[in-house]
């Protein structure tokens, strides 16, 4: 079986036994059983995006360039020391899975998530972390990959980027990560709590996709470029 | 005291199992009674670790503690005994301790995964996987160590930048400041991507991907830990099978009462600090025999 086949039957595998019986087994439970029910499904869902990676056994290079960028998105909040609560991660992000594809983009999104928290301590947080900055990345990937360097000479280009990317930390990514808080501080689950939560979290979310929204609105173009560079003269993660 | 923490040096498999079940059964189980031992076993071990840092970190935990017992009745009416009305709605004694043991849950969580931060340092979650998730692990590895120097090459370039006149500062423009940080981001990612160019020509020259790796940390379970494993095993299984971890609060409060399990669960939990204690019980009696 090639590779590709491979991923793909571990994948369907995943999403439809593994993710069913956590969820059934988890609803016959009693107990605060739906913050570890949630959390294994965020888990399972992640898997198949790894066992890819780890199939393809990627090139020394390519290895190197999704550390690199993975590092640069978890600290690209240092060059913006005098703007408070200015955060270019998933602008980062989606500029990888844009140029890379959205499987590049989603470990990407996760090994930054996971590795920053080795500085700013784990938490139970982070696996639901790990995948709303994956899932921001696999977006971008899903949506912009293939048709990308076609637009790319269009002048609306980086508002369109901008805007999506603004659109789904908005509605994706940053509710995403009000659920988890959801999950780990009620007592009960119930639709008044969650619209609370959510709401809570509103204006972080704006400014967090406003930031997003110039980072792809300024860096998109360029870094693009940087990466489409290293596509061609490198072949590093070629379609 | 001693000052060395035995269970940090403890084979990664130990103490990876150990957290993993802590913090798992932590969330989990909401008998007042277990949650109660586990943040005492969590703020006892995260003292020992930390010492003074405890304190900060229940100064900083005890406003989020209150407001998550104190929302959580407001969403949750269900209850006996009616303590006041606000805007309507009962506010129970019932739902009023559920949020307590939500709070004892939460704190307990965050401090297992403090002490966890210490313990486990990346290079040890990485020993530990390294064989399972080649690629992966060996990315988390690089990204750790980029990202203390992609901070350095960053501050080197708001230096240098500074150095010529275009350096920011309170007074700027936002405007100014978005562009001055865009532009230096922008610089390092340069830098960097270079850089990763020739670190990956320089592993394909030393024969990356040919044969099994090594780890740094290479070292098998010693007698000890395996009787360690075993006993922490051992308390698990006690505990899973004498149950008694039910409580309910709604529509009265009725917990199991506390048996043989609740006593294995406390012993679960106090494993590295016990193994401490006895660590400086025979460090003083080293001295004494000097």
């Amino acid at each position: 079986m090639s590779n590709r086949k491979r991923s793909a039957l571990f994948t369907l595998l995943c999403l439809c036994i593994l993710i069913p019986t956590t969820l059934i087994l988890g609803s016959r439970l009693k107990g605060r059983w739906y913050y570890l029910t949630s959390t294994l499904i965020v888990v399972e869902a992640m898997i198949p995006f790894f066992y890819a990676f780890e199939i393809r056994k990627p090139k020394a290079g390519e290895l190197v360039t999704v550390a690199v960028l993975a590092a640069l998105a978890a600290v690209s909040r240092g060059a913006f020391a005098f703007l408070p609560h200015f955060k270019p991660v998933v602008g980062i992000i989606m500029i990888v899975g844009i140029a890379f594809g959205g499987e590049v983009g989603f470990l990407t999104g996760a090994i930054a998530a996971f590795a920053s928290n080795f500085f700013f301590g784990q938490g139970p947080f982070t696996p639901w972390q790990m995948m709303s900055y994956g899932m921001g990345g696999f977006l971008a990937g899903a949506v912009f990959h293939r048709s990308w360097e076609k637009w790319e000479k269009k002048k609306l280009f980086p508002v369109a980027l901008g805007s999506f990317g603004f659109l789904s930390v908005l509605l994706l990514v940053g509710p995403l990560l009000d659920i988890c808080s959801l999950f780990t501080m009620s007592s009960t689950l119930s639709w008044d709590f969650a619209i609370a939560c959510l709401s809570s979290g509103f204006f972080v979310n704006l400014t967090h996709s406003l930031s997003t929204l110039l980072t792809l609105l300024l860096l998109g173009k360029p870094l693009l470029a940087k990466l489409k560079r290293l596509q061609s003269k490198y072949g590093i993660w070629e379609r | 005291m001693a000052k060395r923490d035995p269970f940090s040096e403890y084979h990664p498999l130990v103490c990876f199992l150990f957290f993993l079940t802590v913090i798992l059964m932590g969330t989990v189980v909401r008998h007042p009674a277990y949650v109660l031992a586990g943040c005492v076993a969590s703020g006892w071990y995260y003292g020992l670790l930390k010492g003074r840092g405890l304190l900060t970190m229940l100064l900083r935990l005890l406003p989020l503690l209150l407001l998550v017992s104190l929302l959580n009745p407001l969403f949750n009416p269900r209850g006996e005994h009616v303590l006041l009305r606000i805007f309507g709605r009962a506010f129970t004694w019932e739902s009023l301790c559920f949020g307590f043991v939500t709070a004892g849950s939460f704190a307990q969580t965050i401090l297992w995964f403090g002490c966890y931060n210490t313990v486990l340092t990346g290079d040890k979650f990485t020993s530990l996987f390294g064989n399972l998730i080649p690629a992966l692990s060996l990315l988390l590895v690089m990204v750790l160590r980029m990202m203390g120097e992609q901070t350095r090459k960053l501050k080197q370039i708001l230096h240098a930048r500074s150095g010529i006149g275009k350096g920011i500062t309170e007074q700027n423009s936002r405007r100014e400041k978005l562009l001055h940080g865009m532009t230096a981001l922008s610089a390092l990612t340069d830098r960097a991507l270079e850089g990763s160019i020739v670190t990956g020509n320089s592993m394909k020259a030393r024969g990356y991907g040919c044969g099994r790796r090594t780890n740094f940390h290479s070292r098998r379970l010693r007698v000890g830990e395996w009787l360690c494993l075993l006993l922490f095993l051992f308390l698990l299984a006690l505990t899973l099978c004498l149950g008694g971890m039910e409580a309910e609060f709604e529509p009265v409060i009725r917990t199991d009462p506390l048996g043989l399990g609740f006593l294995a669960y406390c012993g679960l939990l106090g494993v590295p600090i016990v193994l401490r204690i006895k660590e400086s019980i025979l460090w003083h009696i080293l001295k004494y025999g000097i």
